[in-house]
């Protein structure tokens, strides 16, 4: 969960944009979570696949905590 | 953070660049510098940092005032830091900025109740980086217009006071001692006393429970002083502690004042939801012709 807003480090989760399964690119929004003031589509980091996701909609979730795991596809070069 | 608030409409829906927001926190950080969009939580934040835009608030982030509606920290000031003018001047030049705004805390504690920063900052950003239009957003300096005076002095291309809101919330909505004529009494002298190239601001929130009369009225007080920019956005409220929301303003309304206003005369107004005073300011010295 990235620090969305300089002065607070809690939001309220909102929904999930993948669901575990769903291929991500990078720069995709995984997620949207709303702080006091917005709502934030957080994108994806990386390109992958939806692995985990560790909290659901509605729930209280701060800055630095693991929401969801996206796991790597490693391409093989020949 | 408690409670999540009324349900918030999907315009307060924002895409969050991480990386390019960091980047200019971390420019901030270094120079000890203060903006407004960190300090008030401002939704445009992602947007703005992530194309190199940010509003400078100077004099410090802890305001002598307690405005009802406001995010910055009411608290005891730290005295005034006089290499703030030089470190604004080399943000600006680093963010590579073509238009600024400057805005500060209310600093009723100081002699000059800061008029005087914002004529440094004027001047500094005048001598390092000559081509970038200057806004100032100022507070009403308690209606002290020898004060007024001294930031039109130094010239910039836009001097901005915020109305906040209709006369019959000004006493709700502001500070005690922020009054609706002072602020009007504020903007007419600048008007009056501006140099040619000078233009006069000012913005009003809405959703605070405002009537379709109140907002003309306040237009026709802000014509009749001389105002040439309005600027109108959706207030929204900062924690569950703050003046309370009355109302997200439907789209049609934000166009239907920007028609009125228009016809009553503003030489430009920006009309939406997510309008705050300095998102995409430089678009209305555009407007009027207005180039360094």
């Amino acid at each position: 969960m990235p620090k969305l807003s300089p002065k607070s480090d809690q939001y309220f989760f909102g929904t999930w944009e993948k669901q575990v399964g769903e291929h991500i690119q990078k720069g995709e929004v995984l997620f949207e979570v709303e702080s006091e003031k917005v709502i934030s589509e957080v994108p994806s980091e990386v390109t992958g696949v939806v692995a985990e996701q560790r909290v659901d909609e509605g729930a209280t979730v701060k800055a630095g905590e693991v929401v969801g795991v996206v796991t790597v596809q490693m391409i093989e070069r020949r | 953070m408690t409670t999540p608030q009324t349900k918030k409409p999907a315009w307060l829906r924002v895409r969050y660049d991480q990386t390019q927001v960091k980047q200019v926190s971390q420019l901030l950080d270094q120079l000890h510098l203060n903006t407004v969009c960190a300090e008030a939580n401002c939704p445009n934040i992602g947007e703005c940092f992530g194309t190199g835009t940010a509003a400078f608030m100077i004099l410090g982030p802890n305001c002598t005032r307690n405005c009802h509606f406001c995010d910055v920290p009411h608290k005891r000031p730290a005295p005034v830091d006089l290499t703030e003018p030089l470190h604004v001047a080399q943000a600006i030049q680093k963010l590579g900025l073509k238009h600024v705004c400057v805005t500060s805390t209310d600093r009723d504690d100081l002699p000059d109740l800061g008029a005087d920063q914002f004529v440094r900052v004027i001047q500094a950003i005048r001598h390092l980086t000559p081509q970038t239009t200057i806004e100032v957003l100022t507070p009403d300096f308690q209606g002290k217009t020898p004060l007024v005076q001294r930031v039109l002095a130094a010239q910039p291309e836009v001097f901005n006071h915020n109305m906040e809101t209709v006369r019959r919330l000004t006493p709700l909505v502001r500070d005690r001692r922020a009054t609706y004529d002072h602020s009007l009494a504020v903007l007419r002298y600048a008007h009056q006393h501006a140099a040619p190239g000078t233009y006069v601001k000012t913005g009003i929130m809405l959703g605070l429970g405002e009537t379709d009369e109140e907002v003309y009225a306040t237009m026709d007080d802000l014509i009749a002083a001389g105002v040439d920019f309005l600027s109108i956005g959706q207030y929204v409220q900062p924690s569950p502690k703050h003046y309370q929301l009355r109302e997200w303003v439907p789209m049609e309304r934000f166009q239907t004042y920007y028609r009125v206003a228009m016809q009553k005369g503003f030489k430009f107004v920006a009309s939406s939801p997510l309008v705050r005073s300095s998102y995409k300011a430089s678009a209305e010295l555009a407007a009027v012709g207005v180039t360094r």
